[in-house]
């Protein structure tokens, strides 16, 4: 392995943790001024990404997903001082169930590697080069190489397990991190989802489910607690509600949920849903939609598009990506990691946490489309619902070259989708996480031409 | 063995003709997780999909992306022109993501009178085992109630004795292959297997019978290195042939399509599903299952010590991930075991890519001294 590349750098996850651990201590609110201080004082890249995500309009519930994740990262940074265990896991893992154990904190390895692409300085570039160096593809998935290329290094962090629930709906994101195991000499459990959607698979999605909750068990050696349990599920829950509030909030028109909310929903999924932080994060970005709401504030003359994301977006452009859209009133009103089809957990008993945990898991993004039936058939219906649900009027499939899945009947999928909603669709191709793939004025330039050209020009002008 | 390679290039040879000819039913399938028994047992003759090293890929490109895997590709691309028209339905299966667009895309397209999704657990549990022997009864009642055939477990067990007896006669070839002095190339040995999945189980093994008896005593001299071939799904004839035109024998493979598809018969009590379920699921050794990376590494190291290679190529088609991540981890624990490794990324049939692959097979064998 070339140790050269090693020395130079430190590893993601403790740049990530060490830098985002600033942010918790800002005040809850902070002035125009505060603002620009802030920006003289921190990282370029971290000042741009700030920047860009506390614009007036967004401040507050931007400020408070960052404090989470700060504390997110922190908590992981210093659990083994805490007696903790690090569990690794992919994003279409439910952090709440290792957060039900009192030894085990959880990391998501796409968290850190977007967290290291919005806030360090050339991004991922260096960890997924090195990943490479160690003769992995190129056709990897950049969201979990970059991360664990950091791991490979042997300078980052080592977690102590790594839980991976990808098998059935990703080969690539299951494959790099079973070998990511295999290298560092890590324990792992998986949890495979059966690739359909009856009832006997969600029975035999049960059946897995429990045998890796016995797993973790033996492996952290606590038995799960029924009253830790509910109090995890309770938070879990709140936020939940929270969650459902803003969907309300996203089918308005114009939609008051600034772009980048779609993301924190999700990346607040990832890190502290069934904690404090989780809870305020979800309230705060309720509130700034309220206010939004009350006050008709909105960042463009008029919403001239609503677009859905039938996949991921761009994360490379320190979030001015999604700014720029907004102030163009090109509005995200979802994407598919932002649109759940989970429930509540009911709490009555061990039991019932357990069963509808299995349940809300099997309907994971990704993990219920691309490990259903049909990938072509049920990520279709998600994405009509979705789109439906909340006006789109648009559809846009960011597609990164490692999701296979997608890519191997997206073609007949959007057939089927216009087919169904009459709803224009645009595809675009780049590396969600490495800028070095495609400009980004190259998608400003798509997304503008495909908006003013067939989404919102007006239909007496066409020919 | 001039006819044994031209029948295995065929798509549609003459034995498959023949059963078509007669009334007989065909079923294709492409992943080695699927019990062919089965379908013998429903007296349905059950064929492997290849492509043969097919470089066309324009109709499928409509359907799949450029970021798929050209075999899959390419054996959409002959289901979509009509090549594969002869078969009666098909058998899908989770075998990777690739593969999943590439029925889905194929059922959706050509809309084939049978068609059947077979789900095959990633990992090998109690429990998993379990759901797979649930499934292969799920198979074979579709298989029953489509054909309105009987398939009990008397006929289960003969289809599984042919099958074993198949599998062990592919096993002794493999030993000419192996042995000091091989009786046979592994552009040969690849053509053999191939076919043993192309065409109905007797005349097959007549065929392969007097194969072994023509060349026991064989002996296939100079070659400068012994190798194995290892990795992703590769069908492609020419490019063993091209390989060993360089002085590389393939005495041994642990590919999809050749030597991993051998499986010797499970130690296990129960049913004909439950040996099935027991036999398929626990001898897959291929990257698309999860937590069993040890089996596999002892099946591959085990493969090259058995055919004493002085080197190992591990090959992968472009995108496909499950195979480029494994190959690294294997490289890995073979070069610790003393094998040199060439990893080797080919685009599925692209003739135009040979000059870069012989070049690098080329100085590899120089590396290792043939």
């Amino acid at each position: 392995m070339s140790t050269q590349l090693v020395h130079p750098y430190e590893g993601l996850f403790n740049r990530v943790a060490g830098i985002f651990s600033i942010i918790p201590s800002l005040p809850d609110r902070l002035s125009d001024e505060d603002i620009e201080g802030l920006a003289r004082l921190l990282p370029a890249e971290l000042s741009k990404t700030l920047k860009a995500v506390l614009e007036p309009g967004m401040r507050e519930g931007s400020l408070a997903f960052f404090k989470a994740v700060g504390i997110w990262a922190d908590k992981a940074a210093h659990a083994k001082e805490d007696g903790k265990k690090v569990v690794l896991m992919p994003f279409n893992f439910a952090p709440e169930i290792i957060y039900m154990f009192e030894k085990a904190v959880p990391v998501a390895t796409e968290m850190i590697t977007t967290l290291g692409t919005v806030a360090l300085d050339k991004q991922g570039d260096k960890y997924w080069d090195f990943a490479l160096s160690t003769g992995l593809p190129d056709t990897l998935c950049s969201a979990s190489a970059i991360e664990i290329g950091s791991l490979l290094t042997g300078i980052d962090f080592k977690p102590d397990l790594i839980l991976s629930a990808a098998p059935g709906s990703c080969d690539a994101n299951s494959k790099i991190h079973e070998f990511a195991a295999n290298y560092l000499g890590v324990p792992q459990i998986m949890l495979e989802k059966p690739a359909d959607t009856s009832r006997r698979a969600r029975e035999l999605y049960l059946t897995y489910f429990k045998a890796m909750l016995r797993e973790m068990e033996e492996f952290l050696g606590e038995e799960l607690d029924e009253d830790r349990m509910r109090e995890v599920m309770e938070k879990a829950n709140q936020a939940h509600d929270l969650y459902d509030e803003l969907w309300e909030y996203r089918k308005m028109v114009p939609s008051p949920v600034p772009n980048i909310f779609n993301g924190f929903i999700y990346g607040t999924k990832y890190t502290v849903w069934g904690q404090d932080e989780g809870i305020t994060v979800m309230q705060k970005m309720v509130d700034t939609c309220r206010r939004r709401v009350e006050t008709g504030d909105y960042p463009a003359p008029r919403e001239i598009a609503r677009t859905y994301w039938a996949y991921l977006f761009y994360y490379y452009d320190f979030m001015e990506f999604f700014n720029w859209m907004e102030k163009r009133g090109i509005a995200i009103v979802g994407d598919m990691p932002s649109t759940w089809f989970t429930k509540r957990i009911d709490t009555t008993s061990k039991e019932s946490m357990i069963r509808d945990l299995a349940s809300n898991s099997f309907d994971y993004f990704m993990t219920r489309q691309i490990g259903g039936k049909s990938i072509l058939l049920d990520w279709c219906d998600d994405i009509t619902w979705a789109c439906r649900e909340l006006s789109a009027n648009a559809l846009i499939y960011c597609g990164h070259h490692s999701c296979k899945q997608t890519w191997s009947v997206y073609s007949q999928m959007r057939n089927e989708f216009m087919k169904r909603t009459k709803i224009p669709t645009l595809l675009l191709q780049g590396d969600m996480w490495i800028k070095r793939m495609t400009p980004m004025s190259s998608l400003h330039q798509q997304i503008d031409e495909f908006i003013n050209n067939v989404v919102a020009r007006p239909k007496s002008s066409r020919k | 063995m001039e006819d044994i390679k031209t029948l295995a290039e065929e798509i549609q040879n003459q034995y498959v003709k023949k059963w078509r000819d007669e009334g007989g039913k065909i079923l294709g399938f492409m992943c080695v997780a699927t019990p062919v028994e089965i379908i013998e047992a429903a007296g349905i003759l059950p064929y492997r999909i290849k492509a043969m090293g097919s470089p066309e890929k324009e109709l499928a490109d409509a359907y799949m992306s450029r970021f798929n895997c050209g075999f899959c590709r390419s054996c959409l691309q002959l289901g979509l022109d009509g090549t594969y028209d002869f078969l009666d339905g098909l058998i899908e299966t989770n075998g990777c993501d690739h593969l999943r667009g590439m029925f889905e895309n194929w059922e959706l397209a050509k809309k084939p009178a049978f068609f059947h999704y077979l789900r095959v657990p990633h990992f090998v549990r109690d429990d998993s085992l379990a759901a797979y022997e649930e499934e292969l009864g799920l198979l074979r009642d579709a298989l029953a109630e489509h054909y309105a055939v009987t398939i009990d477990d008397e006929a289960l067990n003969v289809a599984i004795a042919t099958s074993q007896d198949i599998m062990g006669m592919l096993r002794s070839m493999n030993g000419l292959r192996e042995r000091g002095e091989p009786a046979i190339t592994g552009a040969e040995a690849l053509a053999v297997v191939a076919l043993s999945s192309s065409m109905p189980a007797q005349p097959f093994k007549a065929l392969l019978e007097g194969f072994l008896k023509e060349r026991s005593e064989a002996k296939v001299g100079g070659f400068r290195a012994r190798l194995m071939l290892g990795g992703a799904a590769t069908d492609e004839l020419y490019f063993v042939e091209e390989i060993e035109s360089l002085g590389g024998m393939v005495v041994a493979d642990t590919l999809c399509y050749g030597s991993r598809a051998l499986w010797s018969p499970p130690d296990t009590d129960g049913g004909p599903l439950h040996q099935l379920a027991e036999g398929y699921l626990r001898n897959l050794n291929c990257p698309r299952m999860f937590k069993d990376y040890e089996q596999r590494r002892d099946f591959v190291l085990g493969t090259a010590a058995r055919a004493e290679v002085d080197g190992a190529v591990l090959i992968h088609n472009k995108f496909c991930d499950l195979h480029a991540v494994d190959n690294v981890a294997l490289r890995v624990d073979l070069e610790s075991e003393g094998v040199p490794v060439l990893l080797l990324e080919k685009d599925y049939g692209a003739r135009a890519d040979i000059g870069r692959i012989k070049t690098r097979i080329q100085a590899f064998l120089e590396r290792i001294g043939g």
